[in-house]
């Protein structure tokens, strides 16, 4: 009989994770007297070093919510996951040695990537742009906080009446800050955040060695995944490894918190630089959380005993008990941490059904049943190995280190997502030319907006399906659109008004088809037709229709 | 070479990577801000009149 883990949790943790939050909140609040304009407020005054750059760039980039889908992506594809975190680094690589995109962007000295399609494009691509990313970033953003809460629930034990109330005092924690200090608190705690996040990475990396080594792993892998796991082209596609490289290079290019790092750095050179020195830390943020994941599934595996078929005159029926039966318990043995009960039943569910679609093609909705249970699954698995293996003291360390990365996710997109809706909606809609303190006040009252949203939403908001699909329907919206507008803008002479506004509109439209079931395009299909729509339109609006001579 | 050598090579090198940057940045990040500081100080007192 399989026992619920329960969180060692104690005094000591909370006192240790408590500290590390108010020693952030405290340096946030001392930079605020450096804030003098708003090119202070959102790029520091261009005046940010390489270390505290790549700091402040993989600080903002890595949350808990990063931690859980990585981990995730590892528990279901084992180690063929590890492909994107080398896609990642190939890309980073690309952009530091060419300085694709960036090096032409820092040089015009601009605060957001809208404020470009304005000066090539013209005002409307800029306001259509800011609308689609701050509606994309806002969404994206506004789950984090619901996902986070599972994490910490789980970790630390915190009921989940308090949940809402711990997740709000973590966003005001980070609205504090960010509001009054902009940019200069930001590269200042996130250099503060970036050493916890990197004390917790190793501490748990070197728990799942010892707790599972890698000869677990492997084995797991090799052993629980009926031949995947392994190769990368044979289990996720060519398809999704293309689509992979353009968002990465997307991501690395014009993702608006990564951006305000490129346009913050002393000039074009360091901000090549940091891109380079990151790529090798995109690695780890990318391997490290597959691995915590795969290394839940060896634990869990290891601690499993083996469930028989329940005995029934057919296959079909046997399958349907065994789907009931787990239908039964998996909600409980997933919110008490009873993984390793419920996962033989899930392999077993899901090796019968894919057995018997051959002969009753009904069979396989019990397949896509075992798989979403084996995703969801995923996302916990990791905390509850966190919740079992650490030691109260260790355990503290680690959830400061995971405080320390989510805090600084939200302060960096709330930043990066407000500056959009103030400077490139709002702004741009006002009758007459803001002033540089009146941009300011905008901005900080555009981020306490934002947090407000997202407190809402993260409390209305029931996610309908993987965090995964989710937070890429969102990213999509824009990604694929702001990077063909962008490199076609710097590259391309003929390229046009009316292209760059069809290459937003079908890029955004396409992403939406995820929402469509009716359409059934799987993940990597809606993305790359999603780039082919944008590409096409943009081609096509620029031929048809030239850019006109601006007065 | 088998994918599981390959993925232990990989897993290797970013782990690596990551312990080592890590500690670069630790170190030399903190006299970065401090220039930050100093910069933002000058640009602030240059502003006044």
């Amino acid at each position: 009989m399989s026992a619920a883990i329960v969180s060692p949790f104690s005094l000591l943790d909370l006192a240790i994770a408590a500290l590390s939050l108010v020693a952030t909140l405290w340096i946030g609040l001392r930079v605020k007297r450096y804030i003098g304009t708003i090119e202070d407020y959102l790029v520091a005054n261009r005046g940010m070093g390489l270390y505290v750059g790549a700091a402040s760039l993989l600080s903002t980039e890595v949350g808990i919510i990063t931690y859980m889908y990585q981990a995730q992506f590892g528990f279901v594809a084992g180690f063929s996951a590890f492909v994107t975190g080398l896609i990642t680094l190939a890309v980073c690589l690309f952009v530091g040695r060419t300085g694709f995109v960036i090096t032409r962007l820092r040089e015009m000295q601009i605060l957001t990537v809208p404020e470009y399609f304005e000066k090539r494009y013209g005002r409307g691509v800029r306001v259509l742009a800011g609308v689609l990313m701050a509606l994309g970033g806002s969404l994206n953003l506004g789950i984090f906080p619901i996902i986070e809460a599972r994490f910490l629930g789980v970790v630390t034990g915190i009921p989940s009446e308090y949940l809402g109330w711990t997740m709000a005092a973590l966003l005001l924690v980070a609205l504090a800050y960010t509001a009054l200090g902009g940019m200069v608190s930001l590269i200042v705690t996130n250099y503060v955040q970036y050493v916890f996040l990197a004390a917790g990475t190793l501490i748990v990396t070197l728990v799942c060695l010892r707790e599972v080594g890698w000869g677990g792993m492997v084995s797991a892998v090799e052993g629980h995944m009926g031949g995947h796991g392994m190769n990368p082209i044979e289990d996720l596609g060519v398809g999704f490894i293309l689509w992979q490289i353009l968002l990465w290079i997307a991501l690395m290019t014009v993702w608006q918190s990564v951006a305000m790092r490129t346009f913050s750095t002393k000039d074009a050179a360091v901000g090549k630089k940091m891109f380079t020195l990151t790529g090798f830390l995109f690695l780890g943020r990318a391997l490290i959380p597959m691995a915590w994941g795969i290394a839940a599934l060896a634990f869990f595996w290891g601690r499993s005993v083996p469930v028989l078929a329940p005995s029934a005159p057919t296959r079909s029926a046997q399958i349907e008990a065994l789907d009931r039966a787990l239908g039964e318990t998996f909600r409980r043995d997933l919110d008490e941490g009873r993984l390793e009960r419920a996962l033989p039943q899930l392999d077993l569910l899901e090796q019968l059904a894919r057995e018997e679609k051959a002969q009753d093609p009904k069979a396989a909705r019990f397949e896509d049943s075992a798989r979403e249970k084996r995703s969801e699954m995923g996302l916990l698995a990791m905390p509850w190995m966190l919740a079992a293996t650490l030691p109260s003291g260790l355990l503290g360390l680690v959830v400061a280190g995971m405080l320390a990365a989510s805090i600084s996710t939200y302060a960096g997109y709330f930043l990066g997502w407000s500056s959009i809706i103030a400077q490139d909606i709002v702004a741009p809609l006002a009758r007459k030319e803001l002033t540089s303190a009146a941009r300011l006040r905008l901005t900080r009252v555009t981020v306490v907006g934002l947090t407000v949203f997202i407190m809402i939403w993260s409390l209305v908001y029931d996610l309908p399906g993987p965090a995964y699909f989710y937070l890429q329907v969102t990213a999509n919206l824009f990604m694929a659109p702001t990077l063909i507008v962008v490199v076609g803008g710097l590259y391309w002479r003929r390229a046009s008004e009316t292209g760059a506004v069809l290459s937003f509109l079908l890029g955004a439209v396409t992403s939406l088809t995820y929402l469509v079931p009716q359409l059934q395009l799987d993940v990597a299909t809606a993305g790359n037709l999603s780039w082919a729509l944008a590409v096409a339109g943009f081609v096509v609006g620029s031929l048809l229709f030239p850019q006109r001579a601006r007065a | 070479m088998s994918w599981a050598l390959f993925w232990l090579v990989v897993f290797v090198a970013a782990f690596s990577a990551f312990t080592l940057i890590s500690l670069v940045i630790a170190v030399r990040g903190v006299a970065e801000i401090r220039e930050l500081f100093t910069a933002l100080d000058e640009e602030r007192r240059r502003k006044k009149p």
